[in-house]
């Protein structure tokens, strides 16, 4: 029977990055998960070129590369953002933290759950640069709040845990 | 502290130091400002001041994937005054600018992350008497 995803329960829809693939999976040790995340979005389009002829009234189309990114919003945590007070050594994206791992354009793994890390779960996974962030505070808003963007390079694949 | 009380601890202090207290004015410190025989206690003690306990409401501020989520509390303390109408005292402008801004008390000093903290009031003439109905109004986070 079908059933939809519920992630209300805060432990399904869970971004982790890691220097390997291993690490970065859901549950994987070491893995730097991402907190206070407020929406996440997967983005798997194929690029799309559209092209007209003459004897049709509808438009032709053909694809071209995907483009993939992972997209979101999140609440900014102070170790999150600018690496771990005591460095673990480890996982060298949480040593580092979002913002140097950004501007340092160091390709990171990454795994979005889609139900949480128990096995059987369904994730998608790939490697990515982190951009778009774009942190802003406002007194309206109370706390720093800033998008996220992993843009993919490569292939996005999905796996169980 | 709750934010009553760090309110009533800066009304507490004299006129001079950005509360009440002086020889005409009083802060009751114990009682809320509860009816006796039908009157406000602060109608029958004028030039005292009566502050009334709090009320609260959280409200989600922000809601996370990983239910790390955020909070506001809003907080509404309500002040009272009475004066006689009659005679105004010569301090009166003094302490009723003291009780706006004894606000300011609320703030990462005493503990809290305010958001909003705005006070207010309003004024009823009654028979030979003025009640001074403060209201303080703070968003924390």
């Amino acid at each position: 029977m079908a059933a939809v995803i519920n992630v209300t329960a805060g432990s399904q829809a869970v971004l982790t990055l890691g220097t390997t693939a291993t690490m970065a999976k859901p549950g994987g040790t070491g893995g730097m998960i991402i907190p206070f995340v407020q929406d996440v979005t997967v983005n798997a389009a194929p690029g799309i070129v559209r092209y007209s002829v003459l004897d049709s009234s509808s438009s032709q189309a053909f694809t071209t590369v995907n483009e993939n990114s992972i997209s979101g919003n999140m609440l900014l945590d102070e170790e999150t953002f600018f690496g771990l007070a005591t460095a673990g050594g480890v996982n060298t994206v949480a040593d580092a933290g979002l913002f140097a791992t950004s501007t340092t354009k160091t390709k990171v793994f990454f795994s979005v759950a889609f139900e949480g890390s128990d096995s059987g779960d369904y994730y998608v996974h790939g490697q990515a640069f982190i951009g778009g962030l774009a942190p802003t505070a406002s007194m309206d808003a109370a706390v720093w709040i800033s998008p996220i963007e992993l843009i993919v390079d490569g292939e996005l694949g999905s796996l169980t845990v | 502290m709750s934010i009553r009380s760090n309110i009533m601890s800066k009304l507490a202090e004299t006129v001079a130091n950005g509360g009440v207290t002086s020889t005409d004015y009083a802060l009751e410190r114990n009682e809320l400002p509860w009816n006796a025989s039908g009157e406000p206690l602060y109608v029958k003690n004028m030039r005292v001041v009566y502050v009334g306990d709090e009320e609260e409401a959280k409200v989600q501020l922000y809601r996370t994937l990983d239910q790390g989520d955020v909070f506001q509390t809003d907080t509404t303390v309500q002040a009272f005054l009475t004066e006689d109408a009659k005679n105004i005292n010569a301090l009166n402008p003094t302490v009723i600018e003291n009780m706006l801004n004894a606000k300011s008390v609320i703030n990462t000093t005493t503990g809290f992350n305010v958001q909003v903290a705005e006070s207010g009031y309003e004024q009823v003439i009654e028979n030979d008497y003025i009640t001074y109905t403060f209201e303080y109004t703070f968003t924390t986070i």
